[in-house]
């Protein structure tokens, strides 16, 4: 009975995530990684002693997103990979696949499980440095209580919206690792190729700026296409914005959220597209 | 012959993943495109001017992970770590590289433009010889050089804090102090002070430059205007100095009694 003599099944995704998901969390890598984060955030206030510039309840901030972005890049990139390979060097794809699964079930329920668990590390790491602010804040309220007529000046909201974009950011990252694993045979070009992709989608608006100043009509259109090829995860850099001004724009917010659900949507077709196309 | 065909299926297969990629990067740049320019407009940082002298610095990734802030007070201690040995290239380097990485702090942007300005000149004049070698016309344009180059770089401060008091009173101390160029300092403190935000002391440096620069009537009118807007309850307004200066403004210009300035 092949894969498409079945209707495609919410179910059958659902049990992947949710076995992948359990997969994940068993492993040292996430715990590992998961420690070192938090580990990270809740020091931050020993590393006050080195800040020179902004404020410090601002410093604390971007030190708590620095390590969530940094570590949460590196667990999604990792775990992605992992995860996805384990079935196939373990044969158990083999075994899944010979079932009435459709492939698209097998991608998305991998990729659910994995934002899952990115999931759960960004609502650990969010949560520890807003329980870290709020508490550091109180003791400054309390030390210079004219400094806070206003009342409390970091806005909580703006910090769980901009950790939930990240969530989204990691999302379209661990689409993106999908994709390269559907069609890498091996883990370490996966890991390799992802940390590039991660790269190069952060500084793909250089190469927007720049296409326009290249003399060569190939070389700018190739620059030209890069730009597009390549999500901007620029864009997703809003922690800046927290702590000054008028906050967080909610229309912002939403745009970006959206343009991260429909890369996740695009990326993960193509995921299955590519997958279906390879011998297992 | 499979090798071939492989070769194919997989070329086919990723050439429409590369089309489809650039396909929903087109039809969603109409999304992006504002949001893209809101997050830019919000954040200076994120230009290419300002971004490339950090580029191949090894600091990327501190960029990308964002630990801008403490990867810039990392570079701002190395900064200091040169400007103590006194190495004009690598703390001049090392300055820009700080502000490039963060420049959101205003703080790197002044100490930055302080240590350009004020001690380099020192350093260049003991490489040079020391102070009882090197002749005044030397020490005076190693004071103009670095000056400037102190002057170009608070400029840049501008593209990240537009019309910041403080980078304009920078400019202001460096046209004084180094440069001694009393009229262009003049001009500086005196869009500093227009400033709401401006510190008090700007407005009354201004006039007492208009009053160096022999300009007693017009430091006369500015201070009387000046003394109006300042508040009676902040002392760093400092407002019987104000008044002060206008009596003596008063006194020097031989103001006629009924004229005088009221209260």
């Amino acid at each position: 009975m092949s894969a498409l003599s079945v209707p495609f099944s919410f179910n059958r995704l659902a049990l992947i995530a949710s076995n992948t998901f359990l997969e994940a969390v068993r492993q040292k890598l996430f715990n590992f990684l998961l420690l070192l984060a938090v580990g990270l955030v809740a020091s931050a206030q020993f590393f006050r002693d080195f800040n020179f510039g902004s404020s410090e309840l601002k410093f604390i901030a971007d030190f708590g997103f620095g390590a969530l972005i940094f570590f949460g890049s590196a667990l999604t990139i990792t775990a992605t990979a992992q995860l996805f390979f384990s079935e196939i060097e373990n044969r158990t794809a083999l075994t899944l696949l010979a079932k009435p699964i459709w492939r698209a079930e097998f991608v998305f329920g991998k990729f659910l499980g994995v934002f899952s668990v990115i999931g759960v590390f960004c609502a650990l790491t969010i949560g520890l440095m807003m329980a870290l602010l709020w508490h550091r804040e109180g003791q400054l309220m309390a030390a210079n209580p004219e400094a806070f007529e206003a009342g409390r000046i970091m806005r909580y909201g703006d910090l769980f919206i901009v950790g939930v974009l990240q969530w989204l950011k990691f999302g379209v990252l661990s689409a993106i690792v999908l994709l390269i694993a559907s069609f890498s045979n091996t883990n370490l070009y996966t890991v390799v190729t992802g940390f590039f992709a991660l790269v190069i989608c952060h500084l793909q608006y250089l190469a927007r700026d720049s296409w326009s100043n290249v003399d060569s009509l190939v070389l700018r259109s190739v620059v030209r296409l890069l730009s597009f090829v390549f999500p901007n995860f620029q864009l997703f850099n809003l922690s800046d914005e927290i702590g000054q001004g008028a906050g967080l724009d909610p229309m912002l917010a939403g745009r970006v959220a959206l343009y991260a659900v429909v890369y996740i949507t695009v990326i993960g077709g193509l995921a299955v597209y590519s997958f279906r196309n390879r011998e297992i | 012959m499979p090798f071939a065909l492989n070769f194919l299926r997989s070329a086919r297969t990723g050439l429409l993943v590369a089309a489809g990629l650039a396909a929903a990067g087109i039809a969603l740049r109409p999304l992006e495109a504002p949001a893209w320019e809101e997050v830019r407009s919000r954040q200076p940082a994120l230009r290419l001017e300002s971004i490339k002298d950090a580029l191949g610095q090894g600091v990327t990734v501190g960029l990308l992970g964002g630990f801008r802030a403490i990867v810039a007070d990392f570079f701002w201690i190395r900064t200091n770590y040169v400007w103590e040995k006194y190495d004009l290239p690598a703390t001049q380097t090392s300055i820009k590289l700080v502000t490039a990485i963060d420049p959101r702090p205003t703080y790197f942007w002044l100490n930055g433009s302080r240590m350009i300005a004020y001690d380099m000149p020192n350093w260049r004049i003991d490489k040079a010889g020391g102070y009882d070698k090197v002749p005044d016309t030397v020490k005076k344009r190693f004071d103009q050089e670095q000056s400037e180059v102190a002057i170009r770089y608070l400029n840049e401060g501008f593209g990240f804090h537009p019309e910041e008091p403080l980078i304009r009173l920078e400019i202001a101390n460096i046209y004084l102090n180094r440069l001694k160029d009393t009229a262009s300092a003049a001009r500086d403190y005196a869009i500093a002070a227009e400033h709401p935000d401006a510190p008090y002391y700007a407005a009354r440096i201004y006039a007492e430059l208009l009053r160096k620069m022999e300009r007693n009537t017009d430091a006369y009118a500015y201070l009387r205007t000046l003394y109006a807007k300042l508040p009676a309850d902040n002392p760093q307004a400092m407002k019987s100095v104000v008044l002060e200066r206008i009596r003596e403004l008063e006194a020097e210009l031989n103001v006629a009694l009924a004229d005088r300035f009221r209260e």
